[in-house]
């Protein structure tokens, strides 16, 4: 039985969710990973510039939204380059197919793609271009290229001690043809790669220089305020702003299908004017939707025929033989990005076309979105892509790009700032599904899991695989490393109409969870050690299978499993999650429902570690998101509509609540895995598996807050 | 018309006395790096100085700040060389970045109040809302700068 592969979901996600529309792209961009042979790499002027000056433009494909793409991405090209690191500066690149990432064919910085999907391209494009400068010193010394090296962003000819700068042979090198098919390093011979430059980006970040999509500012622009209909799938009916015309500053009210948006000389009279704006609404189909129906309708979903992701044996027969059955049923709720930056886009129509300014994850979805607002074709919309302000998954959408051109249409081409209230981020955002899974497991005599079957049931999350394939949200059930002789796994949507979307970690967000969870108290009722017992399953010869089992034995002899501090108790979890292995230990104490947090050990084999110390930070990160998740993450709905609108009632992880953490990476040589995401799946199921140490109590929901347990940290 | 003193500066800006700090800052004197989060107060993202003290600028009406003088991130040095500043490019704090101008100016102002923190104390000094997980880092940080040498005293904090 066939698995979907992430890659294969996010090619059909292109053409099924509008992660992206109107992709023109050449054969080779679309392609899956061919071999490096065959085909020249990418135009490298397209991804450096070197100046007269010596100075290199790195342009990266990976937007920067804090996961350091705009350092992981030149660390990569600059490898093969041997250029002069402290001179690089680096530019976003513009919305163009050249930009499609490798691996699954879109420019979206999304699915932790950004270094493993450029792995390849990039070293092959920076090996390039070390080349054709190369061969341009040794035209202008009329000497043979084999007797030129590169380093420190000079060409060398050995026999006569000549240098020249990568600048002065520039101009001459991108004239050149691009060669077929460059040498590349091997991992022994990287020098950048693997260490930890300073990250560029930071520097702005210290003194409010940085340059957020918020911050664009352009002569004569206006600015709008937006509301939209609470309940999903409303329709505006009606307005009035008649109350807003004796207002100096008001410039016009702009009418969307499901709401409106007020455009004023200053976004604090927008919203002011917004206020006054009354808005008659059709509320939808969904106006009686609320949690408890959708926890009904997961739950009813148990027993409705799904898509089989996995049938490996024969389940029921297995069911039925075993010594010991145990059955257990979870669930998560609703949750939203909740990025710092709330949504906001600045747009202006112009008699090109238009120009957006926005923080994007999908510079191409946007371009098309302010395309279909116009009617013209996305080639005649430039869009400048800023820092992003969280982005999480959010910020791949482009809801925010076709509400600001749409304003944009309507001020006589002069440009407008749309920014979102943080209610209306909450409140209109697309959530990371509620889902509930209910597992069977059975036993044999010995302890040994010979038979599990998962029925997954997601909320809103459409099968997104291929047609009648299996559905993307079995993703880390379906796709478990362990080895179980009889393991039968089937998916069921039950399409609330709430709107879905990528939320940090994507499945494995939530669905480790559950079931880690699950595997948690097959152990206990197999009498064994948690960690044992999973080690117990990953005896089988494969990558993936040695990859994890390589996780879990570092994490835990780095905690000294199983032997937690006197009064402390540890919970465990590990799986595979964007190309990389990832697990974690939770060292906790319980009492009075106050759940102790004393350390927190992380490790990870990600392949390749291109910037070991972005990774630590990017785990600890992820690890954070899901923290606050596990903690007291939940969008509740009630008539229809988000019930939470700002941090008083959807509140983060604050700092004196962020626990010790050790991150550990596996030292390895195989192709780089992701490490934006993989670090928020495994706290829940480590925190839950901890509790239950410590107190004997389940958690098969969550967040804490609902059983009424909260954390605290301690550092000693 | 409402005149305020920013970082050092006197402005007089056209505006209604009860517009946010925030907004003026952004959309009048173009200093931008005073955030919008939350509009409530909570996330601190919109932090400011008043006299010195932390303040959240997007529930401040500007007609309020009269005689106050405003620090803004912009003003806390003029080349990323304060303490705390270096302090956090040494230890690559930021990732998205956009919550840390608060946070930075709430570690500059409970620096000058407790050189050297504990961590209990800056528990309770810093209470920005930072979504990417860089907590540990502005811990790290504070410290860093503790150790490192006292915040100058002609400073703006």
């Amino acid at each position: 039985m066939r698995y979907i592969s992430r890659r294969e979901f996010v090619s059909a996600a292109a053409t099924l969710s509008g992660l992206a529309l109107s992709l023109e792209l050449p054969a080779q961009e679309t392609a899956r990973p061919v071999a490096a042979a065959a085909r020249p790499p990418r135009l490298p002027t397209a991804f450096l510039q070197i100046g007269e000056d010596d100075g290199i433009t790195i342009i990266t494909p990976a937007v920067e939204m804090g996961q350091g793409g705009h350092t992981s991405l030149p660390m990569i090209i600059m490898e093969e380059l041997g250029g002069n690191w402290d001179r690089i500066r680096v530019a976003d690149a513009p919305a163009a197919a050249i930009y499609n990432n490798p691996m699954f064919g879109l420019q979206a910085t999304v699915g932790s793609f950004s270094v493993r999907g450029w792995y390849l391209e990039l070293r092959r494009i920076g090996a390039a271009a070390r080349l054709m400068l190369l061969q341009a010193a040794a035209k202008t010394w009329k000497v043979s290229a084999e007797q030129c090296t590169v380093g420190g962003s000079e060409v060398i000819h050995g026999p006569s001690g000549r240098k020249c700068s990568f600048g002065s042979v520039a101009r001459l090198a991108a004239s050149l043809p691009i060669p077929q098919n460059p040498l590349l390093k091997t991992v022994a011979q990287y020098t950048v790669i693997g260490s930890s430059p300073p990250r560029v980006d930071i520097p702005d970040k210290v003194d409010g220089s940085a340059r957020y999509g918020i911050d664009v500012t352009l002569p004569d622009m206006l600015y709008a305020a937006v509301k939209t209909c609470p309940t999903f799938g409303g329709k505006l009916k009606s307005f009035d702003d008649s109350a807003c015309k004796s207002m100096p500053a008001y410039r016009a009210t702009v009418p969307l299908p499901d709401g409106v948006i007020v455009v004023a000389q200053s976004y604090w009279q927008a919203r002011k004017a917004l206020e006054r704006v009354k808005v008659d609404y059709d509320p939808g189909r969904l106006a009686g939707l609320d949690s408890e129906k959708v926890s009904h309708l997961l739950r009813a979903g148990f027993d409705e025929p799904g898509i089989v992701a996995r049938n490996d044996g024969d389940v029921q027969a297995a069911l039925a033989r075993a010594t010991k059955r145990v059955e257990a049923t979870y669930e998560v709720p609703y949750l939203a990005h909740a990025c710092m930056e709330p949504m906001n886009c600045t747009a202006q129509v112009t008699d090109e076309g238009c120009e957006v300014w926005c923080g994007t994850q999908n510079p191409q979805a946007a371009q098309a979105a302010a395309a279909a607002v116009l009617g013209i074709p996305p080639a005649r919309v430039k869009v400048h892509v800023q820092y992003l302000g969280g982005g999480f998954g959010r910020r791949g959408e482009a809801d925010f790009v076709t509400q600001a051109v749409t304003a944009a249409k309507a001020t006589d081409g002069r440009p407008v700032k749309l920014i979102w209230s943080r209610e209306e981020d909450i409140q209109h955002d697309f959530y990371r599904p509620a889902a509930a899974i209910r597992f069977r497991g059975g036993l044999d005599a010995s302890g040994n899991l010979i038979a599990l079957e998962c029925k997954v049931v997601s909320a809103s999350e459409p099968n997104l695989g291929r047609r009648g394939g299996p559905p993307f949200f079995v993703e880390a059930v379906a796709d478990a490393q362990y080895r179980i002789p009889n393991f039968h796994v089937t998916g069921l949507n039950k399409d609330l109409g709430v709107r879905w979307g990528f939320w940090r970690s994507v499945n494995h967000s939530h669905n480790p969870f559950m079931f880690e969870g699950f595997i948690d108290e097959l152990a206990r009722s197999a009498g064994k050690d948690p960690y044992q017992f999973r080690r117990s399953m990953l005896q089988h010869d494969t990558e993936g299978a040695r990859r994890q089992l390589a996780v879990l034995d570092l994490m835990a002899e780095k905690a000294d499993w199983p032997h937690p501090p006197a009064g402390h108790s540890y919970g465990i979890s590990a799986f595979e999650a964007f190309g990389s292995f990832i697990g974690t230990i939770v060292e906790a104490s319980v009492k009075d429902r106050v759940v102790t947090l004393h350390r927190i050990v992380q490790a990870i084999d990600c392949g390749v570690a291109v910037h070991p110390d972005n990774i630590k930070a990017q785990l600890e990160g992820g690890m954070a998101f899901g923290l606050t998740a596990a903690v007291r993450g939940e969008i509740t709905l009630k008539d229809g509509a988000v019930v939470q609108g700002n941090f008083h009632d959807y509140p983060a992880l604050m700092l004196a609540e962020m626990p010790v953490v050790e991150t550990y990476i596996v030292p390895s040589t195989a192709a780089p895995g992701g490490v934006g995401e993989p670090g928020t799946g495994p706290i829940a199921p480590s925190l839950g598996n901890a509790i239950y140490a410590a107190t004997g109590q389940r958690l098969r929901s969550l967040p804490l807050s609902k059983h009424q347990l909260s954390i605290k940290v301690v550092r000693t | 018309m409402v005149t305020l003193n920013v970082n050092g500066t006197d402005h007089s800006v056209e505006v209604e006395a009860d517009t946010p700090l925030l907004w003026v800052l952004r959309e009048e004197l173009a200093l931008t790096g005073t955030k919008f989060g939350c509009g409530m107060g909570m996330c601190g993202a919109c932090t400011v100085l008043l006299d010195g003290k932390l303040t959240r600028s997007c529930i401040v009406p500007v007609g309020a700040v009269k005689g106050q003088a405003v620090t803004t991130i912009e003003g806390l040095s003029k080349d990323k060389s304060h303490p705390v500043q270096r302090a956090w490019i040494a230890e690559s704090v930021p990732q998205c970045g956009y919550c840390q101008s608060g946070m930075i100016l709430a570690a500059a102002v409970l620096l000058k109040e407790k050189p050297n923190p504990t961590d209990h104390e800056i528990d309770v000094g810093v209470t920005n809302i930072c979504r990417c997980g860089t907590y540990n880092r502005v811990r790290k940080a504070i410290h860093r700068a503790a150790q490192g040498e006292a915040p100058p005293k002609p400073t703006t904090v």
